[in-house]
């Protein structure tokens, strides 16, 4: 590999954040840069960094905006705004927690701009907790499957077609042998009840 | 008048369209987490496709790295795709503190135009040269492009057989515009404000109307779309 990686590898870490004292290894007294050996747990340039954490760090934000276009936007917001900080020798661990921290910021900045009230967060600071929701949505599955699990059947036979299984209102209405409108008025009463629920089980 | 809004924000999630935020109070925000959560836990939904991934190894690439991107991992253009063009070696290194400063400058109201409507004013830079900001093959018939060069970021548009180009800062406190989903106006995420792609402004909230988008010369040479750019 070839660049600033390599000439930087032996040299310092600098791992400038707005939080710094959530990056693992960090003194807190602001003696940052510090000297730092290349460990074998550490990437060997900014293309290992983005092919072992884009899929990650997609779902991280998927699972909190529930659609495409904002998911990968955040997503190229967190590594335009991560790896420039990050060019340097830092461990796999100091990585992800830098993502992680600033996957935080940069989600809230989206949800700041948009309602101005913060509808979804990432919550835990170990990067092991949140980022390893990667290889399957079970987390959001397991989330969802308590909720529905609160819900009278009606409810959560309207909102399983609709949110889970991609129905239209006119296929979940023939699926339930229900008007399309009722359908409409059905699924807006279970998601008012989804959201009381949701809102009662822990974060 | 809310509850519709908040309706067609799940309308929006549940057709895997960018749903629009809406003022909403904590009943309703309360139902849009649980729209979101919900909607997340849908099979095979929270894999980032292919192309995406491609395309933002490309754009990392002209910002932090030395390879060139590779054309092998090029997504095919199938609507108006938006894409980061990768931008000459040379642009890119021009970079940081001039292209803060220039960003800066093009805020400031155009001399000599009318705020608001009308077009912009040609942005010619005393000492420029013509930068490739994309291929001609990735700029189709009714695609738009978004490139940056360091000192300058905009868009490239082709339609109508004719290609324009505008600077991507929004005219008011110079935020870094978005392409909207239908890639048909640019939205600015400070204070809403928008522009079509020939640069004129479609609408803002502001007490002063912010003035046109800069206009970028645009030229086509031998399978190269370039810009002329400090």
């Amino acid at each position: 590999m070839t660049g600033p990686w390599v000439r930087d590898r032996h040299e310092v870490v600098q791992v400038a954040g707005r939080e710094p004292s959530r990056i693992r290894g960090d003194t807190g007294t602001g003696e940052m840069p510090r000297l730092h050996l290349v460990g074998p747990d550490s990437y060997a340039d900014w293309e290992a960094i983005y092919r072992d954490n884009v899929e990650r760090v997609y779902r991280l934000m998927f699972r909190r905006v529930g659609n495409r276009s904002d998911a990968e936007d955040l997503t190229t917001e967190v590594f335009l705004a991560a790896l420039g900080p990050l060019r340097t020798s830092a461990s796999v661990g100091e990585v992800r927690a830098y993502l992680l921290t600033t996957a935080r910021s940069v989600l809230a900045g989206h949800w700041r701009r948009t309602f101005g009230q913060q509808i979804t967060t990432i919550d835990g600071d170990r990067f092991e907790d949140v980022l390893s929701e990667a290889p399957v949505n079970d987390a959001a599955a397991v989330r969802a499957d308590r909720i529905l699990a609160a819900l009278p059947d009606r409810y959560r036979r309207i909102l399983q077609l609709r949110f889970l299984e991609a129905c239209t209102v006119k296929e979940a209405a023939e699926e339930m042998g229900i008007t399309v409108g009722n359908a409409k008025v059905l699924q807006h009463r279970a998601l008012r009840e989804a959201a009381a629920v949701n809102e009662r089980l822990a974060p | 008048m809310n509850t519709r809004r908040l309706r067609r924000y799940v309308e929006d999630l549940l057709r895997g369209r960018r749903p629009r935020p809406f003022p909403a109070d904590e009943r309703q925000a309360a139902e849009v987490r649980a729209a979101i959560a919900l909607r997340a836990a849908r099979p095979g939904g929270g894999a980032p496709r292919e192309d995406f991934v491609a395309a933002l190894h490309r754009r990392l690439a002209t910002e932090f790295g030395t390879a060139a991107p590779s054309p092998a991992t090029r997504p095919p253009t199938r609507r108006r795709v938006v894409q980061v063009a990768s931008v000459a070696a040379a642009a890119a290194a021009v970079g940081g503190a001039g292209g803060a400063a220039l960003d800066h400058a093009l805020t400031g109201t155009g001399a000599g135009t009318d705020a608001g409507t009308g077009p912009g004013v040609t942005l010619r830079p005393n000492s420029g040269t013509w930068h490739t900001v994309a291929a001609s093959a990735d700029l189709a018939e009714g695609t738009v492009l978004a490139f940056d060069a360091g000192t300058l970021n905009g868009f490239v548009e082709r339609t109508g057989g004719r290609l324009s180009a505008v600077s991507g800062v929004c005219t008011h406190l110079g935020c870094r515009l978005r392409l909207n989903a239908t890639a048909t106006e640019l939205a600015c995420p400070c204070h809403n404000a928008a522009f079509a792609l020939g640069g004129e402004l479609l609408r803002h909230q502001l007490p002063t109307v912010p003035a046109p988008l800069p206009h970028l010369a645009v030229r086509e040479v031998d399978g190269a779309v370039q810009v002329f750019l400090p």
